[in-house]
């Protein structure tokens, strides 16, 4: 849920960038934390094991700066793509304004990824929200992988809302911004 | 049931929060009180210790009540309603407010935690009768605050900084 405090002109949303484990996601804040504007950014956060597997979340901050007389705000959030992390990532996707779902595209993934697209439908019903209008954007990362299964099966499978998607190699940063300026839309004209 | 797309908090009630907070910081020498909102958004903020990382303590913070929440679940208990972090200098004391907002204090070893206790119950009950009201206005208020110049100048603004 969007925050606007009009005493102070601020304008705060919440992105969650979900899928399975390893498919990208804190790939993408890494990216978008070292390639932006310094001003634009604050200070990263990841909870994460010793290995670098998430184990809560990534958050990273970013700051618009003031748009019409009211200081905007993303917060970036990944949640934690292994499996016994379901709990977690329920957590992590509360008051969510809008979500990038990460799809490996790699072929041996498939089922996976179908299996946490189902997992995130089912959260979001949970925590009430409406998912004809919830603004929701596919990225299909991993596009370099030999493996990588053409974007048309992904299209068919995997976004049956026909939601806006787009293809990634967040790794290099391909596709990053596209993503991440399609969401930031969807989320402001959702206010 | 969420129903509401977003909560818009005007100047007076944001004064009244204020209030309440300061009054909360004073009355339990705290060090700080923030208000947040249950997604790690920070509502607003009173004291100094917080102020400089306010933005990561919020996302922290409510990541972890939501997931005490969860624990509660697990074990079949309803809910949790408070959370108690415990330091050798610093204590935090959470707590939520209508499943929307989280108070919290921020104290040192020379305060009670009883009186945070019972203070901050008698702190929530007046930002609940606050965030009725933001609930209510909200609808009113938004077509003033999101109108056609600011969603026009904030796209512009999402081409200039979100670019390769």
């Amino acid at each position: 849920m969007a925050l606007i405090n009009i005493a102070s002109h601020e304008i705060h949303c919440k992105i969650v960038y979900y899928g399975i484990g390893y498919c990208g996601k804190t790939t993408n804040l890494q990216y978008v934390f070292k390639s932006i504007n310094p001003s634009v950014r604050g200070e990263m956060l990841s909870i994460a094991t010793e290995t670098e597997r998430t184990l809560f979340f990534d958050f990273l901050p970013l700051d618009l700066g003031t748009v019409y007389g009211f200081r905007t705000r993303f917060h970036l959030y990944t949640v934690p793509g292994q499996i016994l992390y379901e709990r977690t990532r329920l957590a992590v996707l509360n008051g969510a304004d809008g979500i990038v779902f990460v799809v490996d595209s790699q072929a041996e993934k498939f089922e996976e990824n179908v299996q946490s697209i189902t997992e995130l439908e089912m959260n979001l019903r949970r925590l009430g929200k409406d998912l004809t209008n919830f603004p929701i954007i596919m990225q299909w990362n991993k596009r370099d992988m030999p493996s990588a299964l053409p974007v048309a099966v992904l299209e068919r499978y995997l976004n049956r809302r026909r939601v806006p998607s787009f293809e990634a190699v967040a790794s290099s940063g391909t596709g990053v911004y596209a993503t991440l300026r399609s969401i930031s839309k969807r989320v402001m004209a959702q206010l | 049931m969420e129903q509401l797309t977003n909560l818009i908090i005007s100047d007076h009630e944001l004064a009244l929060i204020s209030n309440v907070l300061h009054k909360l910081m004073n009355d339990t020498s705290a060090s700080s009180v923030m208000l947040l909102d249950k997604s790690g958004q920070v509502v607003t903020t009173q004291g100094s210790s917080t102020r400089r990382n306010a933005t990561s303590l919020g996302a922290l913070l409510a990541g972890a009540f939501s997931s005490s929440r969860h624990v509660a679940e697990l074990l079949g208990e309803k809910d949790f309603r408070t959370i108690f972090q415990q330091g050798v200098h610093e204590n935090i004391y959470t707590t939520m407010i209508e499943d929307q907002w989280l108070l919290v204090i921020v104290f040192d070893k020379l305060t009670h935690i009883g009186l945070v206790k019972v203070l901050s119950k008698k702190a929530c009950d007046e930002l609940s009768r606050t965030l009725e009201r933001v609930r209510a206005d909200t609808t009113r208020q938004k077509s003033s605050v999101l109108n056609i110049q600011f969603r026009s100048s904030v796209e512009d603004t999402i081409d200039l900084l979100f670019r390769d």
